[in-house]
């Protein structure tokens, strides 16, 4: 029982991170260097997301390039639901709009969007 | 007295919302929690809601000022705003973490442009910029600045020529991000705080780009009422 109240003791978030900071507090967390560096192609992965997910549909099944590898954190998938024992690295990846939107205009091929994927949704390309 | 002059009382607010009762609940309960106190609650509602001139814009005149801190600032945001007053692990001076703490500064060159969006929710670099504006919130720009770049900056009176790349960062994770555009032509010789000035909220979010005369605190011209009431 004192263990299922200290599992459900949200404040211990705000313990843990006053004066560190977060994603801050999950460096080294990830358990290995990331598997991805700045300019490899990759694939957005269309995973299953029954309840909670930051991965946007418009992102899902597209190619893009790895622009930073940002931090290590719990993916948003497992934090949403307090589960912070394991840490990914994140990456912010950018894509063609054409590669997003085929009807983007070919007037302005050179449009590009970023955004930012745990490692979990992103495989080689 | 209201009838006898033949006019009506202004509604009155008689309930609260769902939301800002939840909003209460979780502000008293943090200040009960001793998380915060109603004063810092009070300090950073200020802050917040205070539209300019703002730290960030600071951080990028000074940045149009000093290649070094420029430098610094692509380089690690969170260190580049401690020169500017703002610390992400203390934003409100009082202990509290921000939301997160990973600012990023998205450079303009002469080809490339960005501009911020939360697809998601409304993420935003709120210990830097203060609070979203309402546009910045509604599904309409969320919905249309990904898919329509071009047509939604159109609207913001932005229009771009084909050879400038339009950059799009959809900050849907635990990035922040401002945007740093170029200085603009007509500012040589000018102070930082000067500089300051004319990067207002919306050139850091990327919908319009710094001009001089453009800043947040210029008078708002007083119209006079067509037909004025003479009491």
């Amino acid at each position: 029982m004192a263990k299922n109240k200290e599992h459900h003791d949200r404040g211990h978030h705000a313990a843990i991170a006053t004066g560190k900071g977060d994603p801050q507090c999950f460096k080294g967390k990830a358990g290995g260097p990331p598997k991805f560096k700045v300019g490899d192609q990759v694939r957005i992965k269309d995973l299953p997301d029954v309840f909670y997910t930051r991965t946007q549909v418009y992102t899902r099944g597209a190619v893009g390039k790895v622009a930073v590898v940002t931090h290590e954190s719990p993916a948003p998938e497992d934090e949403a639901w307090d589960h912070t024992d394991h840490s990914e690295w994140f990456y912010i990846v950018r894509f063609r709009q054409k590669d997003l939107w085929p009807e983007y205009p070919d007037a302005f091929a050179k449009d590009t969007l970023q955004t930012e994927f745990s490692e979990r949704w992103l495989e080689p390309a | 007295m209201a009838e006898k002059h033949g006019h009506k009382h202004a509604p009155m607010v008689e309930e609260i919302s769902d939301f800002e009762a939840l909003e209460i609940a979780v502000r008293e309960l943090a200040i009960e929690k001793g998380l915060f106190t109603a004063e810092d609650h009070r300090k950073f509602t200020e802050f917040a809601e205070h539209i300019g001139p703002t730290p960030a814009g600071r951080l990028v005149a000074k940045a149009w000022l000093d290649p070094k801190y420029k430098k610094l600032c692509l380089e690690d945001g969170i260190k580049a705003s401690l020169a500017v007053g703002v610390d992400w692990l203390k934003p409100t001076g009082f202990g509290t973490p921000s939301d997160y703490t990973d600012l990023r500064v998205l450079e303009d060159t002469p080809t490339l442009h960005h501009v911020v969006v939360c697809t998601l929710c409304s993420c935003y670099p709120r210990p830097i910029l203060g609070f979203q504006p309402e546009w910045y919130r509604i599904p309409n720009y969320r919905r249309r600045l990904v898919r329509w770049p071009r047509q939604v900056l159109a609207e913001f009176g932005l229009v771009l020529p084909p050879e400038v790349e339009v950059r799009v960062e959809d900050s849907n994770q635990k990035c922040r991000f401002i945007v740093m555009p170029m200085r603009p032509a007509g500012t040589e010789g000018w102070t930082e705080d000067q500089l300051t000035e004319i990067m207002t909220r919306d050139c850091l979010i990327g919908v319009t780009l710094p001009k001089p005369g453009t800043t947040t605190n210029l008078k708002l011209p007083l119209h006079r009422a067509v037909n004025p009431a003479h009491h």
